[in-house]
């Protein structure tokens, strides 16, 4: 049997044992979550569609199945999902702006030699094409901040029905300061993990640390998890302050 | 009140004091990457102009439309020999830019300078490489600010973690390189000791809610790996397509393990932390909760957490292998093959890291209640 298909298997069943009915979700929405990214893989193809337009549509669709699936659609997840949309937004200018000057698009020459066989002119715009690869790398850790955030403010408002917006956003931002710590983690760990090859390749060719820093494939992915590290953290007052006005804003509301 | 007042302007006085020393840091760190060309051996150029010669559409063997240009560019050379001189270049570009790139004014190459075709004082050569440090560094403070302004000492403390924690993993990789007897995963499994250990006390201080944190990251990996042996074993490996593994100088398989063990490391530590945290939360707030009731909330905890902690390590996974995958679909490859090629390493890297967040909900719950009952009879 297939590895991929015995792992699967194996997630799927714990995640029934462990979680009931909300992993069996989980799980399918993981599973919906990979057709979205092929889907939009798909669309990226055709060299006359702009990657990021595609990037932005398909995060919409991820991120109403990770939260509106999974959690059904409440005053909660509605939150974490206008923060994720606008995290992604602001997050795209500042990544088109970095991937434009900062020369890492495609691929490096270490990585070239294997693609020797394939034409390399096909037409779609690498540098682009790398704004959305940092956008999807970091989707799931800002809807985490998101859905997290969503959650405690909920409570931290329900236990205090009348705080104000100011210290509802400040205990909001306090919540999730733990959070970006766990998060700039699991990212960083995910990157040593997925780079050791490359880091045991550069130590056994003698790399000088400018050769490192300087080469394509290290510097694109440096940049990339600092990029998903500033998306996340951005992710915080954003989702804050979100939280923080429509809760008020709906107290406002039964109050009038 | 007076208190409240001398503690503020004491914090000011300590925050006013880390910021000058970050500001400093900064510029300082900003103005010697933006001029440390004589810590290179290889000549350096800086673009002082362009300018366009040709430019001609191609169409390749699978009918994909590209359009190529040439540019000629004089640069200065920054260091060495031949500081201050102008070199001639030429460099070729398409409009996709997989593998090259069209250079403004200002951009810093490095070059190789050709002596046999030196004339008049404008030196001819090719180019190398792209100086990228100074973005590299610039993007690197852009994220030290962002997560003080927003994390203030949260911010502070996952920064001294990662810090530490890359100096650690490149030790272990010197001492693997200098004694390959022992095995990679071996030296990765110890020092996931110790990442975990550094990684949660500097968050979360020595307690008892930081042990447990520990001892259920530290199991709750350990088992999702030999999970993962289990299943390679029993198919054989049959799926895992191997080849793709670029940059390999070493043996594949323990490489690959090793980098798994280190990959769903920071995912199962959060869920372990998370786990502790509020199940000891619980406990201080209402001291004679019962076991059952706490059993309860952590399953709860663990049904939020799951979905969207797995969802971290499939999206990081799989959205690198994009460019790649969307180069073999252009050049006519099989939409199978494709995936295969490109996707089964990841994919089973966030299908074991997945394994070891489940794993960690009942692991991390039942560590915590031992500890929360040892603290609770000691009382």
């Amino acid at each position: 049997m297939n590895v991929i298909v015995l792992l699967s298997i194996i997630l799927f069943l714990l995640m029934m044992i462990v979680g009931g009915k909300k992993g069996v979700r989980s799980f399918i929405s993981l599973f919906l979550n990979f057709g979205v990214i092929m889907f939009a893989i798909f669309l990226m193809t055709n060299p006359q569609w702009n990657p990021i337009i595609i990037t932005i549509i398909a995060c919409v669709f991820i991120s109403c199945i990770s939260l509106f699936f999974i959690n059904d659609v409440n005053s909660k997840t509605i939150a974490a999902f206008i923060s994720t949309i606008i995290t992604i937004v602001l997050l795209l200018f500042f990544i088109v702006i970095v991937t434009k000057y900062a020369m890492i698009q495609g691929f490096g020459e270490e990585e070239i030699n294997e693609l020797g066989v394939f034409s390399l002119f096909i037409g779609i715009d690498f540098t682009k094409l790398l704004a959305s690869v940092i956008i999807m790398s970091t989707i799931g850790a800002i809807m985490d901040v998101a859905i997290s955030m969503a959650a405690s403010m909920h409570e931290i408002f329900n236990n205090n029905p009348s705080i104000s917006r100011r210290d509802l956003f400040a205990s909001g931002l306090s919540v999730g300061r733990d959070i970006l710590g766990a998060d700039t983690n699991t990212l960083f760990f995910v990157f040593f993990g997925g780079y050791l090859a490359l880091l045991l390749w550069f130590k056994d060719l003698h790399y000088s640390i400018g050769g490192i820093i300087n080469s394509k494939i290290f510097s694109a992915e440096m940049i990339s998890i600092l990029c998903a590290g500033i998306g996340v953290a951005l992710s915080l007052p954003i989702a804050a302050g979100i939280n923080a006005y429509l809760l008020v804003r709906k107290r406002e509301k039964q109050q009038a | 009140m007076n208190v409240i007042k001398n503690s503020l302007v004491k914090m000011t006085y300590k925050q006013i004091l880390l910021f000058t020393v970050i500001g400093l840091c900064f510029a300082i760190s900003m103005i010697f990457i933006n001029n440390n060309y004589s810590f290179y051996e290889q000549p350096i150029a800086k673009v002082i102009q362009t300018e366009l010669v040709e430019a001609s559409d191609i169409t390749d063997m699978n009918n994909n439309k590209d359009r190529l240009f040439i540019q000629q560019i004089i640069g200065e050379i920054k260091n060495g020999e031949y500081e201050g001189q102008l070199i001639q270049l030429t460099n070729k570009y398409s409009s996709s830019g997989a593998y090259d790139q069209q250079f403004r004014v200002g951009n810093e190459l490095f070059v190789s300078i050709d002596p046999s075709k030196e004339e008049d004082s404008t030196l001819i050569g090719s180019i190398t490489n792209v100086k990228r440090d100074q973005f590299v560094v610039l993007v690197a403070w852009i994220f030290i600010f962002v997560l003080l302004i927003t994390g203030k000492k949260q911010g502070l403390l996952s920064i001294m973690s990662l810090a530490v924690n890359a100096t650690l993993l490149s030790f272990a990789l010197d001492l693997y390189i200098k004694n390959p007897s022992i095995s990679l995963v071996l030296i990765c499994a110890v020092s996931g000791i110790v990442f975990t250990i550094i990684s949660l006390t500097i968050v979360s201080g020595f307690n008892e809610k930081t042990y447990a944190a520990i001892i259920a990251t530290l199991l709750g990996t350990f088992i999702s790996l030999c999970i993962a042996y289990i299943v390679i074993g029993v198919t054989s490996g049959t799926g895992l397509r191997y080849e793709e593994m670029q940059f390999l100088t070493r043996p594949y398989q323990m490489v690959y393990m090793a980098g798994l063990l280190i990959g769903s490391l920071g995912a199962v530590m959060d869920v372990a932390i998370t786990m502790s945290s509020s199940l000891f939360a619980l406990y201080e707030q209402n001291n004679d909760i019962s076991v059952k009731a706490l059993k309860a909330s952590g399953i709860d905890i663990g049904k939020d957490i799951m979905g969207t902690i797995t969802s971290i390590l499939f999206f990081a996974y799989i959205s690198g292998s994009i460019p790649v995958i969307i180069l073999y679909l252009k050049n006519a490859s099989l939409l199978g093959f494709t995936l295969s090629m490109n996707l089964s390493l990841e994919l089973a890297r966030a299908l074991v890291g997945g394994i070891g967040i489940v794993l960690t909900i009942p692991i991390g719950l039942y560590t915590t209640l031992y500890f929360v009952n040892r603290k609770r009879a000691r009382s």
